[in-house]
């Protein structure tokens, strides 16, 4: 059943490796069959086995798998993607009432603020990209620039929730799992939709971020940690010789085998025993996926494994790039806390979010392509909203800027989108997006499209309501940004 | 002129410098500016969803204006947003700009035709301009300066300035004034009352308002009826709006199949279908199954002993009425009740999650009622209006009992509820709290989805949007958007004088060791704080100096208006913060860390002053409730009042509030829904908690979608049986506990759970119940099930719940004393720190709420009982209580071990077997305990290990995890 996506990515296969036993014909047939029909039976979810099983798309796919490098705390556009001269002409200046109304630390106005960075024309596309960013700046020839995201709320919680899931509400499955669910992976040694969260801290959410909703659990964000074991207790915290371990695995399958044995037409029973199964297998091939030492001298230089500034977040895109090419569906990388919210001293704030980042990204980009991989990968970076194009004072520090939802930068590269492309725009000063805006549920859609589904038909039946990633909203796929 | 203008103006001014004086004769709208509109405008802004909602096609459309408000301001060009975007370029986007003659056309027609189109402005127009900027400081409990702007009488009345608005000259209106002066709101206060201030669209609103004479709307009589929708017969006649009939009892053909009445409802179906009831299950299957469902852990070894000998006849009814008795049971289905009430120990929202001191009155409350079966309408009436049955203002005395149910409002004070954060609490994000509380009320009680009528009207159940406003109305009296109270002040100051001396007994010391670490503090920072400020006012121009010297002596409470306005002004020079002052002498700073550590360590030991989280009625009118277009608080539209859907009153006597009491501080809006609720012939209320009691019992409700009784709901299998159910629990007086015994004494109850391949054809879904589901333990099942065989279960009920703590490894669990640990329903439930072993069985998110949890088999599951500290030591614990109790006898340790954790005894195959593998297990330990040269006895250790990896193995097998 699984023939025509299969062939759409035949480069490498993981099949070979599935062997979980959840392949009989009794499983199959507990697939949903409303799961990608709007007209599917009521209050079937009820009595349904979930799996991670590949499933065919809605249509012909342009990518295979998302990695999303999520930039906690709002990365600022004026200074890094959207360069505004005119900010110079008014800098100093205060602003008017309608923008006064739109900031969060209401007591904390300064006049307008120029970016302290210049911007330059780069690659062949010559896409204006701030001087903060060298390494990106090489690779503009390879992305997607929208410069004209919108968003609806100036506070992190509630926007994360809407980056995450569509709404600013917790409660909802993210989109990682919207994706799995409805594609499942292509590796069943692994999860479907891991989050390399920072070892310093969890993002403002916490694990929120990647929850499932009222999707099966099955579906939600697994945390790799940096660290071995990379998975809460992939292996016992005691280190125990093998023929222990299989022995004391030997005990409980026949414990299992048993109670199987005894009752029949229980197909839990057999994904349970599965599901054991699994674990095990799991803590080969998490190991072996997260291991880098496997990793050539020059391919750690490049992800910057060898500079203290960078060697977190490299490792992470790293271990990012390695899971993909094992067929993971959608890896999220999160950065410590909300590294990009620079509501004081902005320069040194950015200097070292950007220095953090900067070379790991365009690394990944570069790896990927180098390997043929990027053509099946989508990697998205952005955060959850932009900032002001004013001042913010707070004591005694330098300028910094407040939150900015209404107009902001993300950016896109491989998995078939354009590159050295911009998309939109924000008025003169950087405050709202007005040409081609991108809404939230545009962005969800478009990814979605990527990965050939259809928001609108992308969809799961809870109480005998028909929910969606992209809701009731309107979320139009963003054409211009394909390739 | 004043600021707002120049502040605005000079965005464009210099754009707008080449333009030429407008000449007088002003164009029409559809001769002269509708063909330029049309020509480059209307391509993105003419369709019928233009781009950012702003319709370029009609004047009235182009004055309502789109996303970013009103594209023009009628009379001034300069200030409308159609010529600034022109003018800057921004427009159109693409294509061919409009040409200086054009843009001249279009700047003449705002200026001086537009005005013509500007539909009258109602109070309507200004209601939420005044709700939303002014009325937190100048409303119903704050009124600043002895303004209240509620109504147009207050609002010319005024406060100590004068009237603050004179009718029909907005210019000599105060209120305008000092809006557009930017006093108000005031800068220094938007923050902590969560307040923006009004956009340059709604001061141009208000403005006109009171130009056109501040005209006030009609007000509609309480009960006036607007045009409500007709529903139609199919509507009407659907058979959840309709009261539960009892329905006579089917004859069925295989009588004796029955052992109740529920039997005959269930067999005439199977028979139908050609089938029949499995056998009944072994005795000790029942007693297993019978004490997970009510108790939710599996019985002692003595109990079982107890169980087998009994051979009276009731046996079974016997222990039902033990398992009933006992106070696990309370603690087993206040869990469901509380899945659905979505209760939780933290706020949630914000990534502080701050914890819930109070809410666990709540869940006590909750356990209670369940133990003392207390009878349902009575439970619902409490948890809907505790506050307006007990006169709790004029107590004479404080009793438990009162504590105890004036707790139970917190039924609707659970969800998530960011709004103590003044980021999180605009009036949007409240009616968001409030919307939650009805989604909890709805599903839970009532079994409807009626959060869809929130933004429109339900798209398959005759629920109009009006309908879910009258509804949320009932709680303005309690929940004010308007008027709102922070979660974490919204308690009920009411508790036993034992409960705060103990908590002020148990805080003394603490609070003298904080102050005494302060104190200490204190004695470095103030010297080297003097030192700074001293070098700050060195620079200070010589009057500043001696105000602020003059200032800083004062003490803040003592300060005048103009001091502490000057000491606004001057933060920067007076504020030295703790951090500055160490960054400034880093020789303090581990001085510093030291001190904010054991300060903070000491206040987290603090006890909170006791308060019950509780929802009450705050007393006199509350703001009134508006329809809200598509959901949105600004969108404010027609006013309603306080009602229950429409479509439940055709049939039931309609709902009718009245205050308890004449003299009563209460609206009686609560108390009256409750009264609603529990009518006997209520279609919803009796069948919804039936189906759930069904549920909870076989795994699916008669009704399958628990929380969903219409349209889109699954329809009831056994509509009769539900009726028949429903009618039986409102004559029992609502007794759950008699639907408990009514539902477990079934031969249905009593069926073996195997499945056969005639069962499996027929009734694949076993819809029909050919026989008795297998059931998976639940995650809180699993824990307490897994503490009391290993005999850690610390049974202490009810009080504060247990912390929780996030180990080295991220795994959070709930260390427990050396008492045990309790239940997982009295372990702290924080959002973000979710107990790893709950979690990973399916624990649901409480967004808000859980009507059904969902079932996962997934590894991480198989990871934390194979791999787990927990699972290793408790198994570890076991293994060393049964070498204690049997030393040597390892066949009768085997025998222990199957019978604490699978309820039966193993045969002889199975001890054989198990003995082996214990064999084996030793071999391997013991090797690997020389390999590690291990100073402890060898072989002791080695047995004892062993059969810790034989427990962990018992306790991680399907066997245990699944009842049959």
């Amino acid at each position: 059943m699984h023939q025509r996506s299969r062939k759409t990515f035949s480069r490498r296969s993981f099949f070979s490796r599935m062997g979980d036993g959840l392949h009989g014909a009794a499983l199959a047939s507990l697939l949903g069959s409303d799961l990608f029909s709007p007209a599917g039976a009521r209050g079937a979810s009820r009595h349904r086995t979930y799996d991670l099983k590949p499933r065919p798309p809605h249509f012909e796919p342009r990518t295979k798998s998302v990695i999303h490098l999520f930039m906690n705390g709002g990365p600022s556009q004026v200074d890094l993607f959207d360069p505004k001269p005119a900010l110079q002409k008014y800098a100093g200046k205060p602003p008017p009432r309608d923008i006064v109304n739109q900031i969060e630390f209401a007591n904390e106005i300064g006049g307008f603020l120029p970016s302290p960075y210049p911007f330059h024309h780069c690659g062949d596309c010559g896409m204006e990209i701030s001087e903060v960013l060298p390494h990106l700046a090489k690779r503009a020839d390879d992305i997607t620039l929208v410069r004209s995201m919108y968003g609806e709320h100036f506070n992190h919680e509630p926007s994360l929730y809407l980056m995450h899931s569509g709404r600013t509400l917790p409660g909802r499955p993210s989109l990682g799992a919207w994706v799995t669910y409805g594609l499942g992976s292509e590796n069943q040694n692994l999860p479907g939709y891991v989050v390399l969260d920072d070892p310093k801290s969890l993002p403002v959410n916490e694990i929120q971020s990647w929850q499932s909703g009222w999707l099966p659990a099955l579906y939600q964000g697994t945390r790799f940690r940096a660290e071995d074991p990379p998975l809460l207790n992939l292996k016992p915290s005691e280190d125990l010789p093998g023929p222990l371990v299989e022995a004391e695995r030997a005990l409980l399958r026949r414990l299992d085998e048993t109670h199987k044995k005894e009752r029949p037409y229980r197909p839990d029973l057999d994904a349970r025993i599965a599901s054991y199964e699994l674990a095990a297998r799991m803590q080969v091939e998490a190991s072996d996926a997260l291991d880098l030492s496997q990793e050539d001298e020059r391919t750690k230089e490049m992800y910057g494994l060898n500079d203290e500034r960078t060697a977190s977040y490299g490792k992470r895109c790293l271990m990012a790039r390695r899971l993909v090419e094992r067929g993971v569906r959608f890896v999220q990388i999160f950065i410590e806390f909300q590294i990009w919210d620079a509501h004081s001293n902005l320069e040194k704030s950015l200097d070292y979010s950007c220095g953090k980042t900067d070379k790991p990204v365009a690394a990944l980009l570069a790896d990927l392509k180098e390997r043929g991989l990027l053509d099946s990968t989508l990697v998205v970076w952005g955060g959850e909203f932009g900032r002001m194009p004013i001042a913010q004072i707070r004591g005694n520090d330098s300028a910094g800027r407040d939150h900015g939802p209404k107009g902001f930068s993300i950016w896109m590269s491989g998995g078939g989108v354009k590159g050295g492309y911009v998309h939109g725009a924000t008025d003169e000063i950087g405050l709202n997006a007005v040409e081609d805006r991108v809404s939230v549920h545009d962005f969800h859609a478009t990814m979605l499209h990527l990965l050939g589904m259809d928001s609108r038909n992308l969809i799961f039946d809870r109480h005998g309501l028909k929910e969606r990633l992209t809701d009731q909203y309107p979320a139009r796929v963003v054409k211009e940004l394909l390739a | 002129m004043n600021c707002v203008h120049s502040r605005f103006v000079f965005l464009i001014a210099t754009l707008l410098a080449a333009a030429p004086a407008a000449t007088p004769a002003a164009p029409a709208f559809e001769g002269e500016v509708a063909p330029i509109l049309k020509q480059k405008c209307w391509a993105c802004h003419g369709e019928d969803s233009p781009q950012g909602q702003l319709d370029l096609r009609s004047p009235e459309s182009i004055l309502k204006g789109g996303k970013s408000g009103s594209a023009i301001t009628p009379g001034s060009a300069e200030r409308s947003l159609l010529v600034e975007k022109i003018v800057s370029g921004a427009m159109p986007p693409v294509g061919e700009k409009l040409t200086e003659k054009e843009i001249q056309r279009i700047r003449r027609w705002i200026d001086q035709e537009a005005e013509e189109h500007v539909a009258a402005v109602s109070e309507k127009d200004v209601l939420p301009i005044f709700q939303m900027r002014c009325v937190v400081c100048h409303g119903k409990r704050r009124q600043e300066a002895g303004l209240d702007l509620r109504t147009r009488e207050s609002r010319l009345r005024g406060g100590e300035s004068g009237p603050a608005m004179v009718s029909g000259k907005p210019e000599e209106s105060l209120l305008m004034k000092r809006i557009l002066a930017e006093e108000m709101p005031p800068a220094d206060k938007l923050f902590e009352f969560q307040v923006r201030p009004p956009s340059s669209s709604e001061v141009e609103t208000l403005r006109r308002w009171i130009a056109a004479g501040a005209p006030t709307d009609p007000s509609e009589p309480m009960q006036a009826k607007a045009a409500e929708a007709v529903f139609s017969e199919e509507d009407e006649n659907f058979w959840a709006f309709q009261a539960p009939r009892r329905p006579s009892l089917p004859v069925v053909k295989r009588g004796e199949s029955a052992r109740n009445p529920i039997d005959a409802f269930l067999l005439r179906k199977l028979e139908e279908k050609g089938l029949g009831y499995s056998p009944e299950a072994g005795k000790l299957t029942l007693l297993r199954r019978a004490n997970l469902a009510l108790i939710g852990m599996p019985p002692t070894p003595e109990e079982i002993d107890a169980y087998l000998g009994d051979r009276r006849p009731d046996a079974y009814e016997r222990m039902l009425d033990r398992l009933l008795e006992s106070q696990h049971y309370g603690e087993r289905w206040a869990q469901y009740w509380l899945d659905s009430v979505g209760y939780a120990d933290s706020e949630g929202v914000i990534h502080e999650d701050r914890l819930r001191k109070h809410a666990w009155r709540y869940r006590d409350y909750v356990i209670r009622a369940f133990n003392d079966d207390k009878p349902y309408d009575q439970f619902l009436t409490e948890q809907l209006a505790a506050d307006e049955l007990i006169d709790y203002r004029n107590l004479e005395e404080i009793t438990p009992e009162v504590v105890n149910t004036l707790a139970a409002t917190g039924f609707l004070r659970m969800t998530p509820d960011g709004t103590y954060s003044p980021a999180n609490g605009s009036i949007g994000e409240r009616m968001n709290v409030i919307a939650d509380e009805i989604q909890v009320l709805s599903s839970t009680v009532m079994g409807l989805t009626i959060g869809c009528a929130r933004c429109h009207d339900h798209k398959y159940d005759p629920i109009s949007q009006r309908d879910y406003y009258r509804l949320s109305a009932i709680f303005q009296s309690a929940y004010d958007p308007y008027d709102w109270v922070k979660p974490t002040e919204r308690h009920l100051d009411i508790a036993l004088e034992s409960e705060r001396e103990e908590a002020a007994a148990w805080n003394k010391p603490i609070e003298s060791n904080i102050e005494r670490v302060e104190r200490s503090w204190k004695a470095t920072a103030d010297p080297l704080r003097d030192q700074i400020l001293e070098e700050r006012f060195s620079k200070l121009a010589e009057p500043v100096r001696q105000d602020l010297s003059r200032l800083i002596d004062t003490p803040e409470e003592k300060r005048s208006a103009t001091e502490k306005k000057l000491a606004q002004e001057h933060k920067n020079v007076l504020e030295v913060t703790d951090e500055y002052l160490v960054e400034r002498f880093p020789d303090y700073k581990e001085q510093w860390e030291q001190t904010s550590k054991e300060t903070a360590e000491l206040k987290a030991k603090l006890r909170a002053e006791p308060k019950i989280r509780a929802l009450f009625d705050m007393g006199g009118e509350p703001s009134p409730a508006y329809l809200l277009h598509r959901g949105e608080a600004q969108s404010i539209r027609e006013r309603v009042y306080p009602g229950v859907p429409r479509i439940l009153e055709a049939r039931l006597e309609p709902y009718r509030a009245s205050p308890p009491e004449p003299e009563g501080q209460t609206s009686g809006y609560r108390l009256a829904l409750a009264r609603w609720l529990t009518r006997p012939d209520h279609p919803l209320t009796a069948r919804v908690m039936v189906n759930r009691v069904w549920r909870h019992h076989f795994g699916r409700g008669l009704v399958a979608s628990a929380a969903n009784f219409g349209k889109t709901g699954v329809a009831p299998s056994h509509p009769e049986l539900l009726d028949w159910l429903a009618t039986e629990f409102v004559r029992s007086g609502w007794s759950v506990k008699h639907m408990h015994r009514l539902l477990m004494t079934s031969a249905a109850y009593r069926q073996s759970s195997r499945v056969d391949p005639v069962v499996e054809a027929g009734d694949p879904e076993n819809v029909f119940l050919s026989r008795m589901p297998m059931r998976r333990m639940d995650a809180e099942a699993l824990y307490d099930s897994v503490l009391r065989v290993t005999g850690r279960l610390n049974p202490t009920p009810f009080g504060e719940p247990d912390e929780v703590e996030r180990k080295a490894d991220g795994e959070i669990e709930a260390p427990g004393t050396k008492a045990g640990r309790r239940r997982a329903i009295y372990v702290l439930h924080r959002r973000k720190t979710p107990v790893t072993m709950l979690d990973v069985f399916d624990l649901p998110q409480l967004n808000p709420n859980c009507s059904e949890r969902a079932e996962s088999t997934v590894a991480p599951q198989a990871l934390q009982m194979m791999n787990g500290d927990t699972v290793r030591d408790h198994s570890r614990y076991l293994a060393g209580r049964l070498m204690d109790a049997f030393p040597g006898n390892r066949g009768k340790q085997i025998e222990q071990a199957y019978l604490r954790s699978l309820s039966r005894s193993p045969s002889e195959e199975e001890i054989a077997a198990a003995l082996a593998s214990l064999d084996e297990l030793t071999r391997h330990w013991t090797q690997h305990l020389e390999s590690e040269n291990h100073d402890e006895p060898r072989a002791a250790r080695a047995r004892w290990l062993a059969l810790g990896s034989f427990c962990r193995a018992m306790l991680s097998s399907a066997a245990f995890l699944y009842a049959d």
